[in-house]
């Protein structure tokens, strides 16, 4: 995935911030090191930014800077999971799961009513695929199963979740800091889904 | 962490540990540990080797330590050499010998009066000292206020306000000058006020930029004000 990209000066003239920011904002793991891509140019070595990605995320801190301490927005954008422990009804009062969802996901999964973020997140996973009709629910359980399996890899890394279909039978992938996919040409891609977006909207969900 | 229930672990002379949870955990002599430790209070008074981790409160280096592992601990003080092969975690880290890290350093507040040399990037809010120091990658600090005594090297510095000053002479100093180069060499300086002394450096860039004596800077980009000492090298100096 080639992506556009921006200059650390243009960055900083575009937003407005400053270099103390920027650095301060990269040492409370704000912005991913990944983010930092050095290359070489002809004042020597410049760093670029993935000018989509951090722009979106220079404005939403922004924007929440004024709420919110520096180190609780580094909670919301990081993968680590806090040490949340939510019930059931609260997931559902807070619009993360649905009813339905909620209730398939409990018929999987027998480890009871309470929570973790481990959990919440897969219940989320189900619900954005299930809600929106991409997958059905045999589906559902082999994502979830995925899920389950390499839960501590999910904690760590930022990962995708890819799921295909071809011929009707359907499989489901687990990308860790892939750059692209390549499918055979029948194979189709039903959903992708990046499991870093899905704990940031469940963390902004909370806060 | 509940620490009420553990008991010491103390080496005095030779000794071995299989590692553990403790209270206090005090090696005199020639004590090692052979796997992850947790506890309060470490301290290291003679030859230590930790082959593990340590997580404690506060940890204290006073002759000379070597862990394997990383170090997560909320004060962190070196008054001997600590040798250090993964990471740095502490709130406050003060180095008044010699510690080296292999892995990279994270700290709210670093204060040197020795040498510090890391492996990686090193993160403090707050940099000061009078020291000697190598960074191998990025040296990422709030508020950087450092005298270099002999030779310091970092990859990059950014942060917001960086002073760099040479030492005060002094009358040993001035009798070893032409030995020791007092010089800090870096590819590039960002920051929003940079104040800079005995500085090699490709390129700096900031709002407020002073060149001071000795520096010899590549190319300087500031947005506000910029100065130059007359001992001072600049190739090229652009408002952006």
């Amino acid at each position: 995935m080639s992506e556009e990209l921006i200059s650390k000066k243009d960055l900083l003239d575009l937003t407005g911030i400053s270099y103390g920011q920027l650095y301060r904002w990269k040492r409370k793991d704000l912005i991913p090191e990944e983010w930092f891509i050095r290359k070489s140019t002809f004042t020597g070595q410049e760093t670029f930014f993935p000018k989509e990605k951090i722009l979106e995320r220079i404005d939403k801190i922004q924007t929440m800077k004024e709420n919110l301490s520096l180190d609780a927005l580094a909670d919301m954008f990081s993968p680590n999971i806090s040490d949340l422990q939510l019930e059931k009804d609260d997931l559902i009062k807070r619009n993360i799961v649905s009813d339905t969802v909620m209730n398939f996901y409990l018929e999987n999964d027998m480890n009871g009513l309470t929570f973790q973020f481990q959990r919440i997140l897969e219940a989320y996973v189900l619900e954005k695929l299930l809600q929106s009709g991409e997958i059905n629910l045999d589906e559902g359980k082999m994502v979830l199963q995925v899920l389950k399996d390499n839960a501590p890899l999910i904690k760590q890394k930022s990962c995708e979740l890819v799921i295909i279909r071809k011929l009707g039978v359907s499989s489901c992938l687990l990308l860790i800091n892939a750059e692209a996919v390549y499918l055979e040409p029948g194979t189709k891609m039903v959903a992708s889904l990046s499991l870093m977006t899905c704990m940031e909207e469940i963390k902004s969900k909370l806060l | 962490m509940e620490l009420k229930n553990r008991g010491d672990l103390i080496i005095n002379g030779i000794g071995a540990s299989n590692g553990g949870k403790f209270q206090r955990v005090i090696l005199n002599g020639r004590g090692t540990v052979n796997s992850d430790l947790e506890c309060s209070d470490f301290e290291c008074n003679g030859s230590g080797t930790v082959k593990g981790d340590v997580i404690a409160n506060t940890a204290k280096v006073s002759g000379n330590a070597s862990f394997k592992g990383t170090i997560d601990s909320q004060q962190v003080t070196v008054e001997g050499t600590a040798k250090i092969e993964k990471n740095l975690y502490a709130k406050h880290l003060q180095v008044s010998g010699k510690a080296s890290v292999g892995g990279k350093v994270k700290c709210e507040e670093i204060n040197l009066h020795g040498i510090l040399a890391v492996g990686e990037d090193c993160e403090a809010e707050i940099f000061t000292g009078k020291c000697r120091f190598t960074i191998g990658g990025l040296l990422n600090a709030d508020q950087v206020d450092i005298e270099i005594y002999g030779e310091c090297k970092a990859k990059e510095i950014g942060g917001q306000s960086i002073a760099v000053k040479q030492q005060k002479g002094s009358f040993i100093g001035t009798l070893f000058k032409p030995f020791l180069k007092t010089q800090l060499e870096t590819d590039l300086i960002e920051g929003d006020i940079i104040e800079l002394e005995n500085t090699i450096a490709k390129v700096v860039r900031g709002n407020q930029v002073k060149i001071g004596a000795n520096c010899q800077i590549g190319l300087v980009e500031y947005t506000e004000e910029f100065s130059q000492d007359k001992n001072a090298v600049v190739g090229d100096s652009k408002k952006a």
